[in-house]
């Protein structure tokens, strides 16, 4: 059963309180990073402090996948369904290739070391979308080999369809951390941890973002904080925050809350039908069931 | 003799902190704006030394000319290389990470004595682990073979350390206990190194008081001075003799003691060409210099350069 707090009445289209919260895996420091493979039906998500990444199996269970992951942060997966990592205290984004090795897909920006890559999505061009804040140069338990901050600014990078380019499209944000597309990908939706909001940056036919428009400010005084966020097939947002994962319409209004009993990180839309949200905590993975599926992963 | 407080940097937004002599120039720590700033006192420029460094305080060079940070925020001491890259050393006493590190003192062997009080600041990213159940005077030690370094508790019996220093000699750790809440322990503390690698029972060499207007501010940074006299950082305005910069002599008599013209002082360190300037760091977020002050630094002998200084 869920524990939901509706705000309107929208949102028991959305979600339903007879729907299942099942914890599949618990024990970890950190999770992060949910990621559906569609390809072989199997979730994987990421450790950070444990610094693994983890796979599960629904019917059969869990396994390391990846040990060391120098603290790998969000996964997604490309067109060609290679795993792309926000590369933590790697300070890179990286991917893994067909045969087990890994590309470094982007480490600099003019000259400087970049911060810390937080999470990461793929858009229909090619094109790998990831914010940069600065947490594995400061976090207490999530240290990076070197420490030093390079860049005077925490924002959003775009790595070009063909690898060729790294540009800032978003230098504005403080604490960047969730990102994710609208279903037509006309707007980028980006959190913002330190300022708990989210901002729209409508998308530029050159991939460019333009001016960013406050969408939603995060409200409520239980633990929790912007962090993961995913948009379903209608547009709606889910973003984690204050008590669990907020449910937010495209308007911009807030629908209701899906309660988390655990301090949720982020979520994934999985499962065949896309109607499964798995939800990572510091300790544990959740599956619940919604109404309407969520964009796929490449 | 009177001391001139001539103000050489600042204000910066938040206190000054930790201070560190290069050989030619100040380095002091702007805590709160996240920068380590240099005073260059042959041209008087202030430049940028470093930048975000997530509220890093204390400052010292080891004998080899590393640069060492205390990052109060990631609750760790921090090597800040040559090549303008950071890293961290070891952060966990016991398998458990330990505070926020306020102040250093590095000695001959290279070894980092640092305070580890608890703060009412919080520390970077989400708040998963736990303070210690205590705050004491931590060491760093490195193993030059493997070059890993490991942590090991100094004090049992400290609960606010903040300032520390050694004797020239490299006997004595002195410790400042300072809490300025009401009826907080404020001593300036001497204990004996042992020959073991502990520390013997501490000597209270002084004491501060209350008065009607409240605690008197104890002591929030110091320096040994080439005869091993400690130069000390205490008081303000709100109670007692006000802000003061004090000299103790080894077994605690107060041979110095200079009225500060600004409120709060922080940190203190000696500087310049003969090492004969003692510089001063404020609550308001400056940095003071006093010429001739009458006492010098001590030299730390370092491959590098042979005139830097705690």
């Amino acid at each position: 059963m869920l524990e939901l707090d509706r705000v309107t009445p929208a949102f028991a289209r959305l979600v339903s309180a007879d729907a299942p919260l099942d914890r599949i895996y618990h024990g970890l420091s950190f999770g992060e990073g949910p990621l559906w493979n569609r390809r072989d039906g199997t979730f994987l998500w990421v450790d950070i402090v444990g610094d693994t990444i983890h796979r599960w199996k629904p019917g059969v269970g869990a396994e390391v996948f990846i040990r060391p992951s120098n603290k790998a942060n969000g996964l997604t997966f490309d067109k060609e369904g290679r795993l792309c990592v926000a590369g933590w205290a790697s300070r890179s984004v990286w991917r893994v290739e067909p045969d087990g090795s890994v590309t470094t897909l982007a480490s600099h920006y003019q000259g400087k070391r970049i911060n810390s890559p937080n999470d990461i999505v793929v858009r229909s061009d090619g094109s790998i979308y990831f914010t940069d804040s600065p947490g594995a140069l400061y976090n207490v338990g999530m240290a990076a080999e070197d420490l030093q901050q390079y860049l005077d600014f925490q924002g959003v990078f775009r790595i070009s369809p063909d690898g060729a380019r790294l540009d800032a499209v978003i230098a504005d944000t403080v604490y960047p951390n969730g990102l994710a597309f609208t279903p037509d990908e006309s707007v980028l939706y980006v959190n913002d941890t330190r300022l708990g909001e989210i901002r729209a940056y409508d998308m530029r036919p050159d991939g460019s973002c333009g001016p960013k428009r406050l969408f939603h400010k995060l409200a409520g005084s239980e633990p929790g904080i912007a962090d993961g966020m995913k948009v379903d097939r209608e547009g709606n947002v889910y973003c984690t925050g204050p008590g669990g994962i907020h449910v937010i319409g495209s308007d911009g209004e807030l629908l209701g809350r899906i309660r988390i009993p655990d301090h949720c990180t982020n979520m994934a839309w999985g499962d065949p039908d896309w109607r499964s949200l798995y939800i990572t905590t510091y300790s544990s993975v959740f599956r619940t069931r919604v109404n309407v599926p969520g964009v796929p992963v490449w | 003799m009177d001391w001139t407080f001539e103000k050489v940097a600042g204000p910066f937004e938040g206190p000054t902190g930790g201070l560190a002599w290069d050989g030619s120039g100040m380095l002091f720590s702007a805590i709160t704006e996240g920068r380590i700033l240099r005073y260059e006192p042959a041209s008087g420029n202030v430049t940028e030394f470093r930048k975000h460094t997530n509220r890093t305080n204390g400052l010292a060079f080891a004998p080899e000319g590393a640069l060492y940070g205390c990052q109060e925020s990631s609750r760790r001491v921090i090597h800040f290389a040559d090549d303008g890259s950071s890293a961290t050393t070891a952060f966990l006493l016991d398998g458990r990470y330990h505070n926020q590190p306020n102040n250093l003192a590095i000695d001959l062997q290279g070894r980092i004595w640092f305070s580890d009080p608890w703060s009412e600041l919080r520390a970077s990213g989400p708040q998963i682990f736990a303070a210690l159940e205590h705050a004491s005077v931590l060491r760093l030690e490195l193993d030059s073979f493997r070059k890993l370094w490991s942590i090991r508790r100094m004090t049992y019996d400290t609960v606010a350390p903040r300032a520390v220093a050694l004797s020239p000699d490299e006997s004595t750790l002195y410790v400042a206990e300072t809490d300025n809440s009401p009826f907080g322990r404020r001593e300036l503390r001497a204990y004996p190194i042992l020959p073991d690698n502990t520390l013997g029972p501490h000597t209270v060499l002084h004491t501060f008081g209350r008065d009607y207007r409240g605690e008197h501010r104890g002591i929030e940074g110091m320096c040994t001075d080439s005869e091993g006299n400690i130069v000390a950082c205490a008081g303000w305005r709100k109670s007692g003799p006000g802000p003061l910069v004090c000299v103790f002599s080894p077994g605690g008599a107060i041979i110095e003691s200079h009225r500060v013209p600004f409120d709060q002082p922080v940190n203190c360190a000696f500087g310049d060409a003969d090492l004969g300037s003692l510089y001063v760091t404020t609550a308001g977020g400056e940095l003071y210099r006093v010429r001739n002050c009458g006492r010098q630094g001590r030299v730390l002998p370092t491959a590098k350069s042979s005139r830097r200084a705690q």
